[in-house]
């Protein structure tokens, strides 16, 4: 920490909690309340960083501002009462998804993430098939070939090629080849891959699908159906890598993104069986892994869960926030990492939120919350689900954390 | 002051050879004490009939972890058949090999364990496990770190770096992801296959390092040895479920060339090839050799018939394994430069020729090794089978009707390859205290815990002494958890949490650079990211670190 002439203070080696890839090379500017992010940081962290030296908002019941404590008896008993809860958002540090896990099971209702849709598109092929994944580290030092599959990834994690497929790695010669298969890689990214081998592979979203399945034959020794687009060259760069890593971004991948990663998980099962090769699935945005993992070892399920009379079960259909709201009559929403507006609908609304939230119209009750890794410490989770990081405070604005927000309500359900 | 006195029942206390000695046991402020040292107020316990233990230590049981979170994500049919039932103390979670973390310290607890160990902990995955093992209430748990295939040592070794070197590795690895003890999986093999390799035999080069299995196991021998770890090595070793296994599980005991050894899950490595179907019991041979080398201990991982998950950080077996994935999915992982998993769901059959082998083999190793003291009860939990038939484990080592009852079920190839029928030996009431207490705290080098001296913590359970020892085992009459009433008559009365042990021992500080510049380098963020910060464990309250030759 250094205080620089201006006033205040720098802090080095601030971990990164928003997109997944977890980098942990940012710095921060803290004066009073003001944070603003200097070197190593992406844009699009850096403005989510940012902060005026603003007070923070007070909580408000009904658009009048009121104490802490009143709002959270306003939430407490609107919760007592309620006949169907949703909980959203869930944009909250390990902390926090733990105890509005706890708060719902007391009151009952659904528990889900804002960005798990990207999450259940992977799950639909892990969970009922299996595949081989692999993390940042094995790929930045293994991945002789890269195929990227779909829209580029780093639209979404914007350090992606820097951080996770240097120009070179050290188990292979030479650089590293980059494939981009039905996409391209934007101005940025360009900027990131210098020095690496990329080659670019046009396909149609609607037919990635299909451009999958015919790689899948012909890796499985199989001749494809007639067609446009020869593979035949990709498939030999595959089977001739030491390690080849497939990498996607789910949410980014069109409605048959499901059938996509299954034909991409299929291609690197048979890889397998001569070579090596795994998957990078990525998903991850505002803690969307440290969720899944909390729900999984505390529940039993990958978020989307439900609790009804103190047991709780799962249905990624029904409890998915916006399949959920449609029936419930009241709904929490809970967003610390940045102001992410809450979706609409007929349930009144307790919003455990960023301080900068707009809202489409006034909620029933709002608090305030600090962002974990600015406001307090807290656990996050890695995009590529295996590394914890460990996020620190860095400023007092007064304000409270999703995990004690969500404790203090359920001390007070009636 | 609390304390609590526990009157009229038979003190089973084999480290203080007591046998059935009815006594009373008094606990004062969670650790017992004197029969008088108490004299105010005290909570009277009756015991009258039943039997007083030590609190159960498990010392292999997979609870935390990536893994078993991926067992969950396969094992929703699982999950969704078996939820835990509503009740005060519930945790609203579910499942039984892949039991979530509030009802893994239920169920635990109401079987009369206070302590499980959690085996393979991926350095890179480690503030995963702490944050897992943090909601996993009743148990003191703590990790052994999985090491022998990360990139960063196999280098270490194959330059020739040193043991100093790889001792001060060892040392910051384990201060940093605040774990108990070294545990290697499949040495070599899980890196070997990151570059292609199948099969990893005990004298085969690693296609890169060109270090063999063997010398990385002796060099961790060496390491915990000289850092003055209580905990020997945890041996997970090459070859899992091969047939013709056993050599190489012969060729290990000789490598360890005297030095203390653990070697886990044996059952799983004390395959022949002999018979028709090639595949035969290696448990005789084996045992013949744990009793011959006083320096080895081992655990069994008996194999029950049931549905279970497999999940292992030793992804080469468990890639071979994927065709009897049952049902048919499975994952695999590599990790971090680290290690590995593979998590592969599995039924084992009693109609099998070879799942009821597994099962004769654990039993016959189980009754084969003649000293209780070097050998611990353990399914592997989930690998075996789920920690919860434990029970019934106890009573077919104690019961050789019981235990005769349930072979004869078995098809007859399998009864003509297995000695079991013929092991007239039955466990004693002292001997499970052993195996499952005493025996298992003496190996992780704990001094008050699987006893019921002055002294020793308060985890204290008493059974009814019923002469089903399932049902005896099942569930306890009363567990006390650091001197607190935790389940009464078999239900959970209490919700207290335990302690994550630790080691510390010291390293040259030369070592923090030289890691600095490799997660720069290779592993892309920074080693003060990964370090775990003390307030990381249990919000800062309740880790024990335990004192080792080389302490900081």
């Amino acid at each position: 920490m250094t205080e620089p002439l201006s006033g205040g203070s720098t802090h080095a080696d601030v971990v990164c909690p928003f997109c997944g890839l977890g980098c942990d090379d940012v710095s921060l500017t803290v004066q009073g309340a003001s944070v603003k992010a200097g070197e190593g940081v992406c844009g699009r962290a850096a403005a989510l960083f940012a902060r005026s030296d603003e007070p923070a908002p007070s909580p408000r019941v009904g658009g009048k501002d009121v104490s802490l404590e009143e709002a959270l008896r306003a939430a407490a008993d609107l919760l007592s009462s309620a006949r169907s809860a949703v909980y959203g958002g869930l944009g909250a540090d390990v902390d926090g998804v733990r105890a509005v896990i706890k708060l719902a099971s007391k009151t009952g209702g659904s528990v889900d993430h804002y960005a798990s849709p990207g999450m259940f598109r992977n799950l639909s092929t892990s969970q009922r098939k299996g595949w081989i994944a692999t993390t940042i580290a094995e790929t930045r030092n293994r991945a002789d070939v890269v195929l990227v599959i779909g829209p580029d990834p780093s639209k979404a994690f914007h350090q992606l090629y820097a951080k996770v497929t240097p120009k070179t790695g050290r188990f292979f010669e030479g650089p590293r080849k980059i494939v981009f298969l039905g996409g391209e890689p934007t101005e940025e990214a360009k900027a990131q891959l210098e020095g690496s081998s990329v080659e670019l592979i046009a396909v149609p979203a609607a037919e990635l699908v299909n451009a999958l399945a015919r790689l899948h034959t012909l890796l499985a020794g199989g001749k494809p159906p007639v067609g446009d687009l020869d593979l035949a060259p990709l498939a030999e760069t595959l089977k001739a890598a030491k390690y080849s890593v497939l990498i996607w971004s789910a949410s980014s991948l069109e409605a048959d993104g499901d059938l996509v990663v299954e034909r991409a998980a299929s291609v690197i099962d048979t890889l397998n069986v001569e070579g090596r090769a795994a998957c990078l699935p990525l998903s991850g945005k505002d803690n969307l892994t440290g969720a899944y993992h909390a729900s999984l070892w505390n529940i039993g399920f990958p978020l989307r869960i439900g609790f009804r009379d103190g047991v709780s079960d799962h249905d990624q259909q029904a409890y998915a926030t916006e399949n959920a709201l449609k029936h419930a009559d009241v709904a929490v929403w809970t967003s610390s990492f940045r102001p992410e507006q809450p979706p609409a609908s007929d349930a009144k609304l307790i919003a455990v939120a960023h301080p900068a939230t707009r809202f489409a119209s006034e909620p029933a009750v709002f608090i305030p919350v600090g962002q974990p890794g600015l406001d307090h410490g807290g656990l996050v989770f890695r995009a590529d689900s295996v590394v914890g990081l460990p996020l620190a405070k860095y400023r007092d604005a007064g304000l409270p954390s999703v995990a004690e927000i969500a404790k203090s309500i359920l001390e007070r359900l009636s | 002051m609390s304390a609590v006195r526990i009157t009229g029942g038979k003190v089973l206390d084999p480290c203080h050879g007591e046998v059935g000695v009815v006594r009373d046991v008094v606990i004062k402020d969670g650790r017992i004490a004197a029969a008088d040292a108490v004299d105010g107020p005290i909570e009277t316990i009756d015991a009258k009939g039943g039997v007083v233990m030590a609190g159960a230590i498990d010392i292999h049981s997979h609870i935390a972890g990536g893994k078993s979170n991926i067992s969950r994500l396969l094992m929703s049919e699982e999950q969704r058949a078996i939820r835990e039932p509503a009740g005060e103390f519930c945790g609203c979670g579910g499942g039984l090999s892949t039991m979530t973390a509030h009802a893994t310290g239920c169920r635990y607890a109401e079987m009369g364990y206070t302590a499980v160990f959690e085996p393979a902990v991926i350095a890179s995955n480690a503030r995963h496990m702490h944050a897992e093992m943090k909601d996993i209430p009743f148990l003191d748990t703590g990790g052994y770190l999985v090491l022998g295939n990360d990139d960063f040592l196999l280098d270490l070794i194959a330059s020739g770096a040193g043991q100093q070197a790889v001792n001060d590795y060892v040392a910051w690895m384990l201060a940093a992801t605040k774990t108990m003890a070294i545990k290697i999986v499949n040495p070599g093999g899980i890196n070997a296959f990151k570059f292609n390799a199948r099969f990893m035999q005990l004298d085969e080069k690693n296609p890169h390092y060109e270090i063999t299995p063997r010398t990385i196991l002796q060099t961790l021998i060496k390491a915990v040895t000289e850092l003055g770890l209580a905990h020997p090595i945890h041996l997970h070793g090459c070859n899992l479920g091969v047939p013709g296994n056993e050599q190489t599980t012969l060729d290990t005991v000789k490598a360890a060339e005297g030095m203390p050894l653990h070697m886990t899950h044996v059952q799983f490595h004390s395959y022949g090839t002999e018979g028709d179907r090639k595949f035969s019991s290696g448990a005789a041979k084996i045992a013949e050799a744990v009793n011959k080398n006083p320096n080895i201990s081992i655990d069994v991982g008996q194999v029950m018939f049931g549905q279970t998950v497999t999940a292992s950080a030793d992804l080469m077996s468990q890639h071979r394994n994927r065709g009897i994935a049952s049902p048919k999915r499975w994952i695999g992982m590599d990790m971090e430069m680290d290690a590995a998993c593979g998590i592969v769901p599995f039924a084992y059959k009693d109609k099998s020729f070879v799942n009821a082998l597994q099962w004769a083999i654990g039993l016959e190793l189980f009754l084969l090794v003649e000293d209780p003291w070097r050998i611990y009860l353990t399914t592997d939990h989930p690998n075996g089978a789920p920690f919860t038939t434990y029970p019934h484990l106890i009573r077919l080592l104690m019961d050789k009707d019981f235990r005769d009852e349930q072979f004869a079920k078995l098809p007859k190839s399998v009864r003509k390859h297995s000695i079991l029928g013929e092991l007239k030996r039955e466990y004693t009431l002292e001997e499970i205290a052993i195996v499952t207490r005493a025996a298992p705290a003496k190996i992780l080098g704990f001094t008050d815990r699987g006893h019921l001296g002055a002294g020793a913590v308060g985890d204290v359970v008493v059974y009814e002494d019923n002469a089903d020892r399932e049902a005896m085992f099942t569930t306890a009459r009363y567990v006390l958890k650091d001197g607190r009433v935790i389940v009464k008559d078999g239900a959970i009365v209490d919700l207290v949490y335990g302690r994550t042990h630790q080691v510390k021992p010291d390293y040259d500080k030369s070592m923090e650079a030289r890691l600095d510049r490799w997660f720069d380098e290779a592993v892309g963020y920074k080693a003060k990211t990964f370090k775990i910060a003390d307030h990381e464990i249990r919000d800062g309250q309740g880790a024990v670190v335990h004192a080792t030759a080389r302490s900081a």
